[in-house]
C-alpha cells in the first residue's frame, strides 16, 4: 500500500471515530432539550461524551474519601489483565500440545475430538456458575482458560494439518526421525497459525473476563468496578469502564498481530 | 563498544536486582494501612464463603448474623447499634409518581403508616417469650428470612430494634456521612437544588402519615378502611428481617383490614436497595417498597432525571433502627486484624457499606470497595 493512501485511512478512520462522538453528544443534548426520544429507552440517562471523559480522568487512579479508598480503572485493567494472561499461558501450554497431538495423529485425534467438538461450544460463559462452586480461587482465570484454548487447539490442528506435503516428504527422505519432523517441520509450519488461535483466544479470553468479574466477585477486576459503579448510580464511570475494556481488547488485538509480523517471517 | 555493551549489561543487571529486591521486600513487609476489600455478595455466599475460609468476615442484615453465629461458622464482631446507637435503617417509602396518578394516595399512605405501626406493636410484643403470639412470630421470622432454626430467628429478632417513626435528624446524619464519602454525582448533587444535608432530609422525610397513624391507632378497621379497596405494588429486600413488620402485616391481613391489598411488585424481592431504587422505583414497577435509607438517600440524586425526577421518593415511616453485624471468623478479635482481608457485604450505597466506613474510620482504617 502506498503511504498516501495509508495515511488517507487513517484519516478516514480517525474522522469515523470523531464523528462517532460528535453524533453521541449531539443526540444527548437533543434529548435533554427534549426534542429528540426512544421510546422504552432512558437516554437522558446516558452520559455525554464530556461528562464521560470527566469519569475516565476522575477515576483513573486510586483516591480516597475519608475511610473509603476506590481503586482506580488503572488497578482494574491490571487485575483483569493478569486473569487474561494466566489464563492464557495455562491454555497455551495446553492448548498447543493437544492440537499438535491431534492434528498430526489420527489416534489421538479421534479419542480427542468427540470432546473437544462437545465443550468448545459451551461457552465461557456457561462455565461460570460451575466455577464458584468449584474453585476456592481462580475462577476467573479458568473461565479465561476456557475462552482461550479451543481457538489454540483448533489453530494448532489447523495448522499441523496445513503442513507441506513437500517439506514432509523432504524430511523423511533425510531419514528425519518422528520427532525431529514434529518439532523442525510441523511445529514451524503450524505457528503462524498456533499465533492466530492465540490472538483470536485472547479475544474471546478478555470478553469473558469481564462477564466472569460480574458475578465471581473479587477486590478489583473491571467487570467488577462496572457492577459497583452502577450500583452507586455512576453511570459516566460505568461507560468510561466499558470504553477502556473496548481499547484495552483492541490494543491486545494489536499487539499480538504485530509480534506475529516482527517475528514470523515465513508466515507470508 | 565492547565496553560499552559491558557497561550497559551491568547496569540493567543493577537495576534489574534492585526491582527484584523491592517486590520480595514489599511482599515480606506487612503494609500497615493496607485496606480492608469489601466484596459485594448475597446473604447466602457470604455464610457459605465465611465457613470455606473464602472470606474473613462480612456485614449484612438479619438474619444471616444470626444463621452464621448459630451454625459457628463466625461470631458477631460489632453490632451496628455499637457503630451508631439507634441508628435508622429500613424505611418505608413511596414512589413519586404513583402519589401524583394515584387520586387518593394520601389517604393510603396513612393507612401504610398505620399498619406499620400496628405490625411493630405486634413484633414488640411478641417478642417476649412468654407472650402468646412469640411461636407465631418466630414463624413468621423463619418463613420471611429463609431459616429453618429457631434459635436463629430469636437471635435476629434480638438484634433488630423495630420502629415505626420517621427520624429527620438521623437521616440529615446519614445524607452528611453519604457527602463526606464522596458517594454523590457532584453534577447531581448541584442539580437537585437542595441547599444541605437538612434541606435535602426534609423534602425526602414527610411525618404527618405516622402522626395520623398514631392517632387513629386504636380505630375501628371497619372505620378507617378504605371505601374502595386499592391494589399497591409493594417492594422489599430478600430475606431481610429488618423488615419483618411488612411480612406481619401482609400475613396478619393488616393491610386488607384497612383496604389495601398488596401486590408483589416484579423484580421483588431484591437483591439490596440500590437495585430496588433503580429497577423498581425509577422503572415505575413499585408503588410502596421498604428499604434501607442510604440508598433512597444516594439514588434520589445519583440515579435520578431531574428532568421528570423519576427516582424521587418519598420515606412515610421507619421500619427499624439497627441490625446489621459485622461478623468476622473465629480467630478475629478487632476490625483492625480485618485490614488486606476481604469482607463480604450486600453492595455499594447499601446501609452496611455506610455503616462499615464509619467503623473504619473511628480506627483509622481504609475500607475499599
Amino acid at each position: 500500500m502506498k503511504v498516501g493512501e495509508k495515511k488517507k485511512e487513517l484519516l478516514i478512520n480517525l474522522l469515523s471515530l470523531v464523528g462517532f462522538v460528535l453524533l453521541w453528544q449531539a443526540i444527548l443534548i437533543l434529548t435533554r432539550e427534549g426534542i429528540f426520544s426512544i421510546p422504552f429507552i432512558r437516554l437522558r440517562d446516558i452520559p455525554t461524551p464530556v461528562e464521560t471523559w470527566n469519569a475516565l480522568l476522575g477515576s483513573m487512579f486510586t483516591h480516597t474519601y475519608g475511610p473509603s479508598l476506590t481503586y482506580g480503572i488503572y488497578n482494574h485493567v491490571f487485575a483483569s489483565l493478569e486473569r487474561v494472561i494466566e489464563g492464557g499461558i495455562i491454555a497455551f501450554i495446553i492448548g498447543v500440545p493437544v492440537g499438535i497431538g491431534v492434528g498430526y495423529s489420527k489416534l489421538i485425534g479421534n479419542i480427542f475430538n468427540p470432546l473437544i467438538e462437545i465443550v468448545r461450544n459451551m461457552p465461557p460463559m456457561a462455565w461460570i456458575p460451575i466455577a464458584i462452586f468449584i474453585f476456592v480461587s481462580g475462577g476467573s482465570i479458568f473461565i479465561v482458560f476456557i475462552g482461550v484454548v479451543f481457538p489454540i487447539i483448533l489453530n494448532t490442528i489447523q495448522g499441523v494439518r496445513s503442513t507441506d506435503e513437500r517439506l514432509l516428504d523432504a524430511a523423511k527422505t533425510l531419514g528425519a526421525s518422528e520427532s525431529m519432523i514434529v518439532t523442525k517441520v510441523v511445529i514451524p509450519s503450524a505457528f503462524p497459525s498456533i499465533m492466530t488461535g492465540l490472538r483470536i483466544g485472547l479475544g474471546v479470553g478478555w470478553m469473558a473476563i469481564v462477564a466472569a468479574e460480574m458475578v465471581i466477585r473479587s477486590p478489583v477486576g473491571l467487570g467488577y468496578f462496572i457492577w459497583n459503579m452502577g450500583d452507586l448510580g455512576r453511570y459516566a464511570e460505568m461507560i468510561a469502564g466499558m470504553i477502556v475494556i473496548g481499547v484495552i481488547g483492541y490494543m491486545m488485538n494489536i499487539s499480538i498481530l504485530l509480534l506475529q509480523r516482527r517475528f514470523i517471517k515465513w508466515a507470508d | 563498544m565492547k565496553n560499552s555493551i559491558k557497561i550497559f549489561s551491568i547496569v540493567i543487571f543493577v537495576i534489574f536486582t534492585i526491582f527484584v529486591a523491592g517486590c520480595l521486600q514489599s511482599k515480606q513487609t506487612p503494609v500497615v494501612s493496607e485496606p480492608i476489600n469489601l466484596v459485594k455478595m448475597s446473604g447466602q455466599e457470604m455464610i457459605q464463603k465465611l465457613g470455606t475460609g473464602e472470606i474473613s468476615g462480612f456485614i449484612m442484615w438479619e438474619p444471616y448474623p444470626a444463621i452464621a453465629v448459630t451454625k459457628g461458622l463466625g461470631k458477631d464482631l460489632i453490632l451496628s447499634g455499637k457503630i451508631w446507637k439507634d441508628h435508622p435503617c429500613c424505611v418505608v417509602a413511596y414512589d413519586q409518581d404513583w402519589y401524583k396518578a394515584t387520586n387518593n394516595s394520601d389517604e393510603i399512605l396513612k393507612r401504610m403508616a398505620l399498619v406499620q405501626l400496628r405490625s411493630v406493636e405486634y413484633i414488640n410484643n411478641a417478642k417476649q417469650s412468654d407472650s402468646n403470639d412469640h411461636n407465631e412470630l418466630i414463624n413468621f421470622t423463619m418463613q420471611f428470612g429463609g431459616m429453618t432454626d429457631p434459635a436463629a430467628a430469636n437471635l435476629s429478632l434480638a438484634d433488630v430494634e423495630f420502629v415505626y417513626n420517621t427520624n429527620i435528624p438521623d437521616t440529615t446524619t446519614f445524607i452528611r456521612k453519604i457527602q463526606d464519602f464522596g458517594i454523590f454525582v457532584p453534577e447531581k448533587w448541584n442539580q437537585s437544588g437542595y441547599k444541605n444535608a437538612s434541606d435535602y432530609a426534609n423534602s425526602l422525610v414527610t411525618n404527618k402519615y405516622v402522626d395520623w397513624a398514631i392517632n387513629n391507632k386504636d380505630a375501628n378497621s371497619s372505620i378507617i378502611s378504605l371505601k374502595e379497596p386499592v391494589t399497591v405494588r409493594y417492594g422489599y429486600l430478600i430475606n431481610d428481617i429488618h423488615e419483618l413488620p411488612f411480612y406481619v402485616g401482609w400475613q396478619k391481613g393488616y393491610y386488607r383490614d384497612v383496604g389495601i391489598n398488596i401486590s408483589i411488585a416484579e423484580g421483588a424481592p431484591f437483591q439490596n436497595g440500590a437495585f430496588e431504587m433503580q429497577k423498581g422505583f425509577k422503572s415505575n414497577t413499585i408503588d410502596i417498597g421498604s428499604l434501607g435509607i442510604p440508598p433512597v438517600i444516594i439514588h434520589r440524586i445519583n440515579s435520578n432525571d431531574f428532568s421528570n425526577d423519576d427516582t424521587r421518593v418519598g420515606v412515610i415511616a421507619g421500619m427499624n433502627n439497627e441490625g446489621s453485624i459485622i461478623v468476622v471468623a473465629n480467630n478475629i478479635t478487632s476490625l483492625k486484624e480485618l485490614s488486606g482481608k476481604t469482607v463480604g457485604f450486600p453492595g455499594p450505597g447499601t446501609i452496611q457499606h455506610v455503616l462499615f466506613l464509619m467503623a473504619a474510620d473511628k480506627e483509622g482504617l481504609k475500607v475499599s470497595v
